[in-house]
C-alpha cells in the first residue's frame, strides 16, 4: 500500500511520517510513533479504550484514519504528565483507584482531560455524559467518577 | 525514610503499587511488548458447529510468499484441559470440530495481510454432524455424542443429599417450587486476548508472554502440548487487562502461539480480535434451575431441593467444578437442615464455558434468594426477618462438611437495612420504584487445588540485599485486583516498613516462585498468609542481626521498621541499613521463604465431589437495591445500591471497596442487560455493542460498607473481597423489581422486552380478574 | 495493526472537487465522521477502492440562518456542534434530543448529521465480521442470496437505525443534494426507500450537502428512544413528534419513527387528528395508526414484538408529554 507523508503534532512535538492511506490513527500511534499507552479493546468504536484527543476533543482512534489528523494536535496519555509528574486527572485515577487493571484507563483519562479543559467544574451528570463511550469492566465506574471529581477540585 | 508515627501498612487506603504505570500509559500489556521481528500469528476457525474433520489442506497457504509456518491439528496430538480428569481439548481440532469458532489451523506470516490471505487459502473437508445448542436437545435420546466417552452428552451428573430432605419438606408449612433460567454471560475483560511466543531454536527453549491469570497452569499445558521439558519453558505474565475467570485455564491461542513459534523457529505474536476473544469464551453457562424450598410459617427453612442443568459448551474446561460449586454453596450461608442437589453438566456445540467471577454460585444464589423473597411475601414476612431467622452461628460445620469460622452476615444485614432506609422507605416509594435485598457468600480460595501435588498452597520469597530494598517475589497474578499491593502491605506491616522499601516482582517463571494463580479468590488469603510467614522469617533474621549489633538478646529487640532498638532502653537504636549490613555479614544476600498450606481438616468431606466448595474462610455479603421501572419502555434502572461485605479484615479498604463495587456492578450487568445468545451456534453479539456491558451513564452509585469479622485463618483476619458480593445483586434487583411492579421474572437478564412482556401479562391478568369480578 | 483493505484517501476542499472525485472513482465512499463507515470497512461489509473525506469542505461544516428564515445545517456538521448550537436547542428541540441520544460523547465529536441520515441499515446477520458472515453463508444484503430474517422472500429487512431522521422528518426538513447535474432539494423522506439492501435513493455520484429546517413553527417537538443501555445503543425504536395546539385543540401533528423499518417512517394520517382536543383519546387514536405502517422484523437481538409494542408506548408517552403544560 502506497504511503504518503503525514504531518501532525503528537503530544506537542511535530512529526512527519510516511503512512499508508488506510492506516488507523490507533495503529499510527502504537506502531509508528511507538506510543502504546493508547489501547485497543474492541473491533471498532465500541469501548473507548483507544480514546485520544484531537485538537482537544475526544476521538476514537480505532475508527479514525491517521491521515484525517494531518495538521492537527493529537494528545495521548503519554503526553499528560509534565516534567515527569502526573497530571491532576492521572493523579485522581491513581489515588482514588479509578484504575484497577488499567486497560480502560488511558482512554478514560483522555476523555476526562478533554472534559475538564472545556468544563473545569463538571457536574456528576456531565462527567457521566463525557465518559459515556468509555467502558470499564473492573471498577463499576464509582471510583472513576470520584477520580474525575477529585481532579476537578484539584485536591487529590 | 524514618517516619516515627508511622501509619500501619495494613488497613491503609493505599493506591496500587503499580498504579502509576497504569495512569501514565507506561504499563506494558502483552500487545504492547516489543515485537520487533515477530511474525503475525492468525488462527483459522471452524465455520461448522459439529463436523468430522476429514482433511485440512494447507498446501496453498504454505506456498504463499511471506508465510513462514502453517500448523494444524496434526501438529499436536496431546489433549489438554484445566482439570487433570477432563482433558479433552486440542489446541487445534483433530478429527472433529465441535463449535463454530474452534481453531483448526494457524499461520505465522510476515504481516497481517499475508496471514489473512493465507487463512483464506486453507480448505477444510468435513462431514457435518447434527449440532445441539441447548442442553435439552443435547440430552435427548438418540443425540450424537460430542465426546465418545460421555454418553448422552452428560459431562457430569451429581446427586448429593445431606440431611433428610423429604422429611424436611413434609415438616414445612409452605413448600414452593420455581424454575429459573439464567442466560449465559461472558467476561469481557477489556484487554482482548494476546500472546507473544519466542522460540529459541538453538537451545530449544520457549518464552511465552501471555494474558493469563494462571501462568503456572499455562506453563504445564504448553510443556504437555509441545512435548517439551518444563524447564525449557518460561512463562511471563505482563500487565493484564482483567480476567474475571476467563484466563484461569490455559487457552488455545496460548498453546497455538507456542506451536507456531516453534514451527516458524522464531517469534510469533497473536492478537485476538474482540470477536475471537468472545469465541474463546469460558463464561458462565446458561443455567436452568428448579428449586424447591420448605419453610415454616415463621420463616424457618426446613429443607431445600435443587436441580441444575448447565449448558456447558463443547469441552470440559472447568465444567465439573462449576456444576459442583453450584450445589456445594447452597450451604454455608444459611442454616438449612437438609439439602438435595442434582446437577447436570451438558456438552453442547457452543464455545466452552468455564469459570467466571462467582464461579458456579451466581445463578443458583439468584434463584434461592428470589424464591426466599417470593415465599416471604406470600407469608407476609419481612425479607430481613426471614434471613435473620436462618442465620448460621460461627464457628460451625455445614451438613456438607464446610467449615465456617467467621460469619459477618448479621452485621451486613443490619447495615443495609439502616443505610437503605428499609424500615421507613420500603412500601412508601413512588409508583414503579422499589427496594429489594439479597445475600451471598463465596470461598476465600479453594482448599483443594486443581493439581494435587502435595506442595504448599502458596509460596512467597523475599530478597533483601545490600541496598536495603526488599523484593517480594510472587507467582500470584495481579490482574487488576491489586494483589501485588496487598502483598506489599502485608510484608510492610510485619517489618514496619513503608512502600518505598518494597518492590513486588510477580509472574516470571524463571524468577518468581510457582503460584497456582488468581482464581477462587485465593490470593489475599493464601498468598497473603505465605507473605506473612516470609516477612516474619525475615524479621527474625533482622532482629537477630540487630541483637548482635546491640549486644542484646533477640527477644529484647524492638523492631520499629526503620530503626531497631532494645525495648525499654534509652538508646535511640540503630537504623535499618545498619541492621541489614550486619545481617549480610557472612551470608550475603538474604532470601527467605514463606509458605501456606490449608490444613487437612478444611479440605472437605469424604464423598465424591467433596473437593469443590471447601475453603478455610467464606466471605459474606448483603445487598439492597433501589430500582425504578419505566412503564413505557420496560427498562429497569438501578438507582442506588447498598452493599455490606464481610471480608474479615480490609488489608486495603480502598481496594476492598473497588473490588466490591466492581463485583456488584458486574452482577448488575448480568441482571439487566448482558447475555450471550447464538444463532445456529454463532454468537449474536461477539462484541461490546450487542453484548451490553453497562455504561457509566446507567451505572448506579454503589455504597460499600466493609464488615470486619477477623477470620482466625486469614492474614490479619482477611478473607476474600472480589467475588462474594456479585451473586447478591441479581436477586436484590429482581426482588426490587417485584416490589416496584408486582412482577416476578424468573429469567435473567431483566431486559426491557422481558419486563414489558411480564407487565403486559400482568395487566391482562388484572383485566381478566376485573371482568370476572364484574361478571 | 488492524486489518483494513487498501484504498486511496482523497480530501477535496470544495463540493465540486468532491463531485469530480466521485465521478473519477466509481467505487469510492464518502467519509464524514466515519463512525459507521470505518466500522463497516473493518468488518468487511464495505470494501471501498477510495475514500473521499468530506470534512475539509468548509461549506458542509457550517450552520447558517438563511434570509427566508429557518436554518441550513451543513451535512458535515458534527452532532457535538449541533448540540452546542442554541438556535437548534431552542427552536428544534427534537433534533437536539435525538442527537444527544446517538452513540456516546466521543462518537458525537466526529459523527455528522449527513452521516447519520445516510447511515447504513442494520441487522444481526449483517453487522458481523467476515468470518461470521461467511460461516453463515452471507445474506441477501451482502454477497449472499438468502435473507436469514425472512428466508422465503427476496427482500432485505435490515432496520434503519439512525436517530436523527425522524426528528428531521417531523420538523419538515428538506435535504440539499449536489450531483453531476447540479443540485436538488427534496423533503428528507424522498431519499429513502423501505428496502434494507437499498434504502437510500441517492445516486452513486451524489452528495448530501445540507439539511434545511423551515422557520421554526410555534409549537413543540421532541424525541424518545427505546434501548437497553443509556448510551452506546442504537434505537430499538425511536419516535419524534412535532405538534402545535391552540387552546387544547391540535393544529398540527407530525410523527416519525426509526428502528421499525428499513427506512425512517413519517406516519401518514396524523392530519386527521388535527382539530381534535388533546387528551388520552387522541393519544390512543394516534397509537392505533402505527401498527399498519410499521414492520419490525427479527433483525435485532431483541424480539420484534417488543419493538412494535414499545414504539406505540413511546409515541403515546411523548405525545402526552408534549401536550402537557410545559
Ligand atoms: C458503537 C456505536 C454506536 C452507535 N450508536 C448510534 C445510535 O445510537 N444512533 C445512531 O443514529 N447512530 C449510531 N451509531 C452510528 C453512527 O455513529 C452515527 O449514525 C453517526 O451519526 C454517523 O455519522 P458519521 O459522520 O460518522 O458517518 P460516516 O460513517 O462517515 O458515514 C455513514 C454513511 O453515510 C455516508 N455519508 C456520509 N456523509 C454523507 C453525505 N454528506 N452524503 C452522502 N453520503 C454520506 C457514508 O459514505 C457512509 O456510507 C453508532 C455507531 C457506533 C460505532
Ligand atoms: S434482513 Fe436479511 S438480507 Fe437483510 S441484512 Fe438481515 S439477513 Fe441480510
Ligand atoms: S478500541 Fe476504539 S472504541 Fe474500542
Ligand atoms: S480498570 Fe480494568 S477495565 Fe477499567
Amino acid at each position: 500500500m502506497a504511503k504518503s507523508i503525514l504531518r501532525l503534532t503528537v503530544n506537542g512535538s511535530g512529526r512527519e511520517d510516511a503512512v499508508p492511506a488506510n492506516m488507523l490513527l490507533v495503529d499510527y500511534l502504537r506502531e509508528v510513533a511507538g506510543l502504546t499507552g493508547t489501547k485497543i479493546g474492541c473491533d471498532g468504536g465500541e469501548c473507548g479504550a483507544c480514546t485520544v484527543l484531537v485538537d482537544g476533543r475526544s476521538r476514537l482512534s480505532c475508527i479514525s484514519l491517521a491521515h484525517t489528523c494531518a495538521g492537527r494536535q493529537v494528545e495521548t496519555v503519554e503526553g499528560c504528565a509534565t516534567d515527569g509528574r502526573l497530571s491532576l486527572v492521572q493523579k485522581g485515577f491513581h489515588e482514588k483507584l479509578g484504575s484497577q487493571c488499567g486497560y480502560c484507563t488511558p482512554g478514560m483519562i483522555m476523555a476526562a482531560s478533554g472534559l475538564l479543559r472545556r468544563n473545569p467544574r463538571p457536574s456528576e451528570a456531565e462527567i457521566r455524559a463525557a465518559l459515556s463511550g468509555n467502558i470499564c469492566r473492573c471498577t463499576g465506574y464509582v471510583k472513576i467518577i470520584e477520580a474525575v471529581q477529585a481532579a476537578a477540585e484539584g485536591t487529590t | 525514610m524514618s517516619t516515627p508515627d508511622k501509619k500501619p501498612m495494613v488497613g491503609r487506603r493505599a493506591p496500587l503499587v503499580d498504579g502509576i504505570e497504569k495512569v501514565s500509559g507506561r504499563a506494558m500489556y502483552t500487545a504492547d511488548l516489543d515485537h520487533r521481528g515477530a511474525l503475525v500469528g492468525r488462527i483459522l476457525r471452524s465455520p461448522h458447529s459439529h463436523a468430522e474433520l476429514l482433511g485440512v489442506d494447507v498446501s496453498k497457504a504454505r506456498a504463499l510468499p511471506g508465510v513462514v509456518a502453517v500448523i494444524t491439528g496434526d501438529d499436536c496430538d496431546k489433549p489438554y484441559g484445566i482439570l487433570p480428569i477432563a482433558q479433552n481439548e486440542y489446541p487445534l481440532a483433530r478429527d472433529r470440530v465441535r463449535y463454530r469458532g474452534e481453531p483448526v489451523a494457524a499461520v505465522a506470516a510476515v504481516d497481517q495481510k499475508t496471514a489473512e490471505e493465507a487463512l483464506r487459502l486453507i480448505c477444510l473437508e468435513v462431514r457435518e454432524l447434527p449440532a445441539y445448542y441447548e442442553a435439552g436437545k443435547a440430552r435427548q435420546p438418540g443425540a450424537v455424542d460430542l465426546h465418545d466417552d460421555r454418553p448422552g452428552n452428560l459431562e457430569r451428573e451429581i446427586h448429593h443429599e445431606f440431611g433428610e430432605v423429604d422429611a424436611g419438606l413434609s415438616a414445612a408449612d409452605v413448600v414452593r417450587e420455581e424454575s429459573y433460567d439464567c442466560a449465559e454471560v461472558t467476561h469481557v475483560h477489556m484487554e482482548p486476548h494476546a500472546a507473544l511466543a519466542d522460540y529459541d531454536a538453538e537451545r530449544d527453549r520457549i518464552t511465552l508472554h501471555s494474558v493469563t491469570q494462571v501462568p503456572f497452569y499455562v506453563h504445564l499445558r504448553v510443556a504437555q502440548c509441545l512435548d517439551m521439558d518444563e524447564s525449557r519453558i518460561r512463562v511471563i505474565k505482563p500487565f493484564i487487562g482483567g480476567g474475571f475467570g476467563a484466563r484461569t485455564e490455559t487457552l488455545n491461542f496460548e498453546i497455538v502461539a507456542c506451536l507456531l513459534a516453534r514451527a516458524a523457529k522464531g517469534k510469533v505474536r497473536i492478537k485476538l480480535s474482540r470477536e475471537e476473544t468472545a469465541l474463546t469464551h469460558r463464561g458462565r453457562p446458561r443455567t436452568g434451575i428448579k428449586l424447591k424450598i420448605g419453610m415454616t410459617r415463621e420463616g424457618k427453612l426446613t429443607a431445600c431441593a435443587c436441580e441444575v442443568e448447565q449448558t456447558g459448551g463443547a469441552y470440559g474446561g472447568y465444567g465439573i467444578v462449576t456444576i459442583l460449586y453450584a450445589g456445594a454453596l447452597l450451604n454455608a450461608i444459611y442454616d438449612i437442615p437438609a439439602v438435595r442437589y442434582d446437577g447436570y453438566r451438558v456438552y453442547t456445540n457452543t464455545p466452552a464455558c468455564g469459570a467466571m467471577r462467582g464461579h458456579g454460585t451466581v445463578d443458583v444464589r439468584h434463584a434461592f434468594e428470589c424464591l426466599l423473597d417470593t415465599m416471604a411475601t406470600e407469608l407476609g414476612l419481612d425479607p430481613f426477618k426471614v434471613r435473620r431467622l436462618n442465620l448460621l452461628e460461627a464457628p460451625t460445620r455445614t451438613i456438607n462438611d464446610l467449615a465456617v469460622e467467621s460469619y459477618g452476615l448479621p452485621e451486613c444485614l443490619d447495615w443495609i437495612e439502616a443505610a437503605s432506609g428499609w424500615n421507613v422507605r420500603k412500601g412508601a416509594l413512588p409508583p414503579n420504584t422499589g427496594l429489594g435485598i439479597a445475600c451471598s457468600h463465596y470461598v476465600s480460595g479453594a482448599a483443594k487445588p486443581v493439581h494435587w501435588t502435595g506442595e504448599p498452597h502458596a509460596v512467597v520469597n523475599l530478597k533483601l540485599d545490600f541496598d536495603g530494598g526488599i523484593t517480594i517475589l510472587t507467582g500470584a497474578a495481579d490482574i487488576g485486583q491489586g494483589s501485588s499491593t496487598i502483598l506489599a502491605q502485608v510484608v510492610g506491616e510485619v517489618l514496619g516498613l513503608d512502600f518505598d522499601r518494597l518492590t513486588v516482582i510477580a509472574n516470571d517463571s524463571r524468577i518468581t516462585p510457582k503460584d497456582n494463580g488468581s482464581y477462587s479468590s485465593r490470593v489475599t488469603f493464601m498468598v497473603g498468609n505465605a507473605a506473612l510467614q516470609a516477612a516474619e522469617r525475615l524479621k527474625a533474621v533482622l532482629v537477630a542481626a540487630a541483637a548482635r549489633k546491640l549486644e542484646a538478646k533477640p527477644e529484647d529487640i524492638e523492631c520499629l521498621g526503620e530503626t531497631y532498638r532494645v525495648a525499654g532502653g534509652q538508646d535511640s537504636g540503630i537504623p535499618f541499613k545498619d541492621v541489614v549490613s550486619e545481617a549480610l555479614v557472612d551470608t550475603g544476600t538474604i532470601t527467605v521463604k514463606g509458605t501456606f498450606t490449608v490444613p487437612r481438616e478444611y479440605q472437605g468431606g469424604k464423598f465424591r465431589g467433596a473437593g469443590v466448595g471447601p475453603s478455610m474462610a467464606y466471605s459474606y455479603s448483603a445487598t439492597a437495591a433501589e430500582v425504578s421501572v419505566d412503564e413505557v419502555t420496560g427498562r429497569v434502572t438501578v438507582d442506588k445500591v447498598w452493599v455490606a461485605h464481610d471480608c474479615g479484615f480490609a488489608i486495603n479498604p480502598l481496594s476492598v471497596e473497588g473490588q466490591v463495587q466492581g463485583a456488584v456492578w458486574m452482577g448488575l450487568g448480568q441482571a439487566l442487560s448482558e447475555e450471550t445468545r447464538y444463532v445456529a451456534g454463532l454468537p449474536v453479539g461477539p462484541n461490546i455493542l450487542d453484548y451490553r456491558v453497562p455504561t457509566i451513564v446507567e451505572s448506579p452509585d454503589i455504597e460499600v460498607k466493609i464488615v470486619e469479622t477477623l477470620d482466625p485463618g486469614g492474614p490479619f483476619g482477611a478473607k476474600e473481597a472480589s467475588e462474594g458480593a456479585l451473586s447478591s445483586i441479581l436477586p436484590a434487583i429482581a426482588n426490587a423489581v417485584h416490589d416496584a411492579t408486582g412482577i416476578r421474572l424468573t429469567e435473567t437478564p431483566l431486559t426491557p422486552d422481558r419486563v414489558m412482556t411480564a407487565l403486559v401479562k400482568q395487566e391482562r391478568a388484572a383485566k381478566q380478574a376485573n371482568s370476572r369480578g364484574a361478571a | 495493526m488492524e486489518y483494513l483493505p487498501d484504498f486511496d484517501l482523497l480530501r477535496p476542499k470544495t463540493v465540486d472537487e468532491a463531485l469530480a472525485l466521485r465521478r473519477e472513482n466509481p467505487e469510492a465512499r464518502l467519509l464524514a465522521g466515519g463512525t459507521d463507515l470505518i466500522v463497516n470497512v473493518r468488518r468487511g461489509i464495505v470494501d471501498p477502492k477510495a475514500v473521499i473525506d468530506i470534512n475539509g469542505i468548509a461549506d458542509l461544516r457550517t450552520i447558517t440562518s438563511p434570509d427566508g428564515g429557518g436554518l441550513r445545517i451543513g451535512a458535515a456538521v458534527t452532532l457535538a456542534e449541533l448540540l452546542e448550537d442554541r438556535r437548534i436547542s431552542e427552536d428544534y428541540p427534537a433534533l437536539c434530543e435525538a442527537a444527544a441520544e446517538v452513540a456516546a460523547a466521543s462518537h458525537r465529536e466526529v459523527a455528522t448529521l449527513g452521516g447519520n441520515l445516510c447511515l447504513d441499515t442494520r441487522c444481526l446477520y449483517y453487522n458481523q465480521s467476515e468470518w461470521w458472515r461467511s460461516a453463515n453463508s452471507y445474506c441477501l444484503k451482502h454477497r449472499g442470496d438468502v435473507c436469514h430474517v425472512a428466508p422465503s422472500g427476496k427482500q432485505c429487512f435490515a432496520a434503519f437505525s439512525g436517530d436523527l431522521a425522524p426528528a428531521v422528518l417531523v420538523l419538515g426538513g428538506t435535504v440539499e443534494i449536489a450531483g453531476p447535474n447540479g443540485g436538488r432539494t427534496v423533503p428528507l423522506g424522498e431519499i429513502y426507500e423501505d428496502d434494507g439492501a437499498a434504502h437510500l435513493r441517492l445516486a452513486e455520484d451524489e452528495i448530501l450537502t445540507a439539511v434545511h429546517l423551515p422557520a421554526a413553527p410555534p409549537g413543540r417537538s421532541g424525541y424518545a428512544k427505546a434501548r437497553v443501555r443509556a448510551a452506546i445503543d442504537f434505537p430499538l425504536a425511536g419516535a419524534a413528534i412535532a405538534l402545535r395546539q391552540e387552546g387544547g385543540v391540535l393544529e398540527d401533528l407530525r410523527v416519525a419513527l426509526t428502528g421499525t423499518n428499513s427506512c425512517p417512517i413519517l406516519i401518514a394520517g396524523t392530519d386527521r387528528l388535527v382539530g381534535e382536543t388533546v387528551g388520552e383519546e387522541v393519544a390512543e387514536k394516534l397509537a392505533t395508526m402505527l401498527p399498519k405502517q410499521i414492520q419490525p422484523m427479527s433483525s435485532t437481538f431483541t424480539p420484534p414484538g417488543y419493538r412494535r409494542k414499545v414504539v406505540a408506548n413511546l409515541v403515546r408517552a411523548l405525545f402526552r408529554h408534549l401536550t402537557e403544560a410545559p
